[in-house]
């Protein structure tokens, strides 16, 4: 327990460590915000726990661990009209492979246009969205490795309301891909390591060139998502007779655009801490940090009989406090099962 | 000969809240006591606004009437190459009260290439009829070319004067020479004709058909003003600045002094009569400009800049790259309006007997703009005017690129915006950014309303909730009717706190006030460098 205790404040001495990086200029806020309200509830992690869903994006490896298929899905709403949400299906190949995909969406369905002169020519909804397709292999029946392609599409939805400018309203990144491992050390403790957005650049740095306008009338500009080290940590035990499980990860983000940036400064290092346990049979109340935002959520488990088979069902309620904003998000459902 | 083409009477109820058709202002002019009318081109449409100021300070508007010019007429009074153009007479949008033609603007149409490039004659604000505001385009016959080497823009009308004895609009029109309009008859009955100068017999001729003409002897029109009490006409031309000799007289004498410069344009007014005049040459591969002045219609000497200690400043205007856009004259102060091409830097200098009046400024301590409070927003000042304020005083009115305008009322010591703002919501309840997308190098204004003085914290988060911009921390800003927000301070220019564009995407602004009250408002950057 003194090991868990001192790793706890090892990671959260990382949140915000660096002062000089402003992380929310960057590209990948999709990716950064997570995917599905079980692990949401519990800060955030999720890519240390084989159950974590959808595998694709939480770590490719996971999805070697898939024993049916399994899906899942999400659907949040977030103060100041953000929608979100993430669909998830994923499932074994033979007996050590495992194949998943994901797509993760986020929004704001209330955006005002406004022009120069102070009118408002209309509402727009922009979306963002993050695809996932992966692959794992489970190199013994303890660990495993997987690789994801990822892919971003935006859409600002603003062009309708300019006639003078060949305004581009979609965006689409390269193709980025992401490596993971995960490790059951033993019946307790599982450990993850997964690094995001790696690209086939050169530098392996996701970056690309947004083409604003179709007549060059305005500027083009570029998007870079940093590329990130995950490292997770779990420990699954019993307490009072139920399950229990703490969670923990470390996140660097490389806000440089060379291969491997040394400075301080090129980098933001957050953590995500969550925990969770079983208040009643297969009922589980989570909680935990992401960062600067605190987290709570409910679990509840439970199979339905479809003819002579019994469909397993999860259904899961967070909600967010993002503390740097001082906004409450009591708003996040999710449903995920396995077809038997 | 000119034709009537269009007429439109249109009289447009606006929300409340907007004063002008745009807040992209290009030029502005005195149309009766009290009363500045505005032409205006935004990205919907463009036209004329009609403000009607009432006594007292600070200026109060009374009313403001609209016409707008819709969106599928093919013509305008300010072309696209405004404030790209290299030559300094095309940088301007000349707006004179002219009797019974209203007030006058140039008119362009759109060229092959789909700009308004295409000098088309001139518009004609008649002012309110039947409980509107009318103007009639008056369309130019098809122009002929000295020579065939010039572009369309080179047959611009780059200045208007008019003869209000006898009914005569006069009009710069560059190569195409010098046109009179006399309206003296009526509109039934305008008498028009074209007149070139020539050089050689230093006397204007008028244009005939089939005449003969070399361009080496017949320099451009660039610009004209007149002398009312000697009714005397200024022409600025490429060759000189030319007077006429006598009343009414076609012979004309060549300014000494100014007799082989490329003079771009000439203005006169102000009691005394003063003339303020430009001129623009490429000399060694660069463009050099220079302000001149006569006090005495004489004799002309370059514009003195001083500093602060009195001490002359040599090759100030030059310098600096400025033109003239526009001058307006308050008894012995002239207001020169100028910008360098772009509009990187534009502002009013202000002239006294003894020069350039300069101020203590980090900069440019001759240019008056945003830091000196003639604006209030750091916008593109476009031209400068003088007009009759409602206690019979002169006034004056700043154009600008996209905050309307700004108007004084004691001679350019105070500065006070008119301009578009739509309604916000009271105590932070609904926070407008202005525009709410902005491309690289955009800034968007935050405006918010407070009941009552407070201390403001402004903030920029991203989509998930991360600061990226704290924009002013514990700011003092005051109660107002309308908008609390300082246009100097409360923007976002699409950048974090270390100065680095962020990424494209929605952005979320959060406004606080030492009362407990919080508002959001939404901006969307599309990205920078």
């Amino acid at each position: 327990m003194q090991k868990i205790i001192l790793l706890v404040l090892l990671l959260l001495s990382f949140v915000q460590a660096s002062k000089e990086a402003r992380l929310g200029g960057f590209d990948g806020f999709v990716e950064r915000m997570g995917a599905s309200t079980r692990e949401l509830g519990r800060g955030n992690t999720g890519s240390a726990d084989t159950l974590a869903m959808p595998g694709a994006y939480w770590n490719p490896a996971l999805l070697a661990f898939r024993k049916n298929i399994a899906y899942s899905l999400h659907a949040e709403k977030r103060d100041l009209d953000r929608a979100g949400g993430s669909l998830g299906i994923e499932g074994k190949i033979g007996s050590r492979m495992g194949i998943g995909a994901a797509v993760l969406y986020r929004g704001d369905w209330d955006f005002e246009v406004i022009d120069e002169d102070d009118k408002t020519l209309g509402n727009a909804a922009p979306f963002f969205s993050m695809m996932y397709l992966g692959f794992s292999y489970r190199l013994t029946r303890r660990d495993a490795l997987g690789i994801s392609l990822s892919m971003s599409y935006d859409n600002l939805g603003i062009s309708k309301y300019y006639d003078d400018i060949d305004v581009e309203d979609g965006y689409r990144s390269p193709l980025t891909f992401n490596i993971g491992f995960i490790r059951q050390l033993n019946a307790k403790w599982s450990f993850s390591v997964v690094v995001r957005n790696l690209s086939f650049d050169e530098n392996l740095t996701a970056r690309w060139t947004k083409t604003t306008s179709g007549d060059n009338s305005l500027e083009s500009t570029e998007g870079v998502r940093p590329k990130t080290l995950q490292v997770g940590l779990g420990y699954r035990s019993v307490l009072f007779g139920r399950s229990a499980a703490l969670w923990l990860e470390a996140l660097d983000y490389q806000l440089s655009e060379v291969f491997l940036a040394f400075d301080p400064d090129a980098h933001y290092w957050t953590a995500r801490l969550g925990a969770e346990y079983e208040v009643i049979p297969k009922g589980m109340l989570r909680v935990g940090i992401d960062g600067e935002n605190f987290t709570a959520g409910l679990g509840y488990a439970f199979d339905i009989r479809i003819g002579k088979k019994k469909w397993p069902f999860e259904v899961n309620y967070a909600l967010v406090y993002e503390s740097e904003a001082d906004l409450w998000n009591p708003l996040s459902f999710a449903l995920r099962g396995y077809i038997p | 000969m000119f034709r009537i083409v269009l007429f439109f009477c249109v009289s447009y109820l606006f929300a409340a809240g907007e004063l002008l058709v745009s807040n992209y202002s290009f030029a502005a002019t005195s149309f009766g006591k009290g009363k500045v009318l505005v032409f205006s081109r935004g990205d919907a449409n463009g036209g004329f606004s009609l403000l009607e100021f009432g006594t007292g300070a600070p200026l109060r508007i009374l009313s403001s009437e609209f016409s707008i010019f819709e969106n599928d007429v093919e013509y305008t009074a300010v072309h696209d190459g405004i404030l790209s153009d290299t030559k300094a007479e095309l940088r301007r949008v000349p707006f004179v009260k002219a009797g019974k033609l209203g007030s006058v603007l140039p008119m362009y149409e759109l060229d092959s290439t789909g700009l308004f490039r295409k000098p088309a004659g001139f518009i004609s604000m008649r002012g309110v009829e039947e409980g509107g505001l009318s103007y009639i385009p008056l369309e130019l016959p098809r122009i002929s070319y000295l020579d065939t080497s010039f572009s369309l823009m080179d047959n611009a009308l780059s200045a208007f004067a008019y003869d209000s004895l006898s009914n005569v609009l006069w009009s710069a029109m560059g190569t195409s020479g010098l046109l009179r309009y006399d309206v003296s008859k009526g509109f039934g009955n305008v008498q028009e004709k074209t007149l070139v100068l020539n050089k050689k017999e230093q006397r204007l001729d008028t244009l005939t058909y089939g005449m003969e003409l070399k361009f080496s002897n017949t320099p451009s029109i660039l610009g004209l003003a007149l002398q009312p009490e000697k009714n005397v006409l200024w022409l600025a031309t490429s060759t000189g600045l030319w007077v006429q000799e006598e009343t009414q007289s076609a012979k004309l004498k060549l300014i000494s002094g100014l007799e082989k410069s490329r003079v771009t344009g000439v203005w006169l007014g102000g009691t005394p009569t003063q003339i303020i005049a430009e001129t623009s040459e490429y000399k060694s591969g660069h463009l050099e400009n220079k302000l001149w002045r006569s006090l005495d219609g004489k004799n002309f000497a370059e514009v003195v800049f001083r500093d602060t200690t009195g001490k002359k400043i040599k090759g100030v205007y030059d310098g600096t790259d400025y033109s003239v856009s526009d001058v307006a004259f308050v008894g012995k102060q002239v207001f020169v309006a100028v910008r360098t091409v772009g509009g990187a830097e534009s502002g009013l200098l202000k002239l006294d007997s003894l020069g350039a009046i300069p101020w203590e400024a980090e900069e440019n301590q001759w240019l008056y703009g945003f830091e000196a409070g003639v604006v209030d927003r750091n916008t593109i000042i476009l031209s400068v005017n003088d007009w009759l304020l409602p206690n019979g005083g002169t006034g004056l009115a700043v154009t600008t690129y996209g905050n309307g305008i700004s108007v004084s009322a004691d001679s350019g010591k105070t500065w006070q915006p008119v301009l578009n703002q739509a309604a916000v919501g009271k105590n932070l309840s609904s926070i407008r950014m202005v525009p709410s997308v902005i491309a690289a190098d955009g800034e968007s204004l935050i405006a918010y309303n407070l009941s009552k003085e407070s201390k403001v914290t402004i903030e920029i988060f991203s989509y998930d909730m991360r600061k990226v911009r704290t924009i002013v921390k514990d700011a003092l800003r005051p109660a107002s009717a309308g908008r609390s927000t300082n246009a100097a301070e409360d923007l976002w220019d699409g950048r974090d706190d270390m100065g680095r564009a962020v990424t494209m995407g929605i952005y979320y602004v959060r406004v606080k006030d030492n009362h407990g009250h919080v508002g959001w408002g939404k901006v969307m950057t599309l990205g920078g460098r």
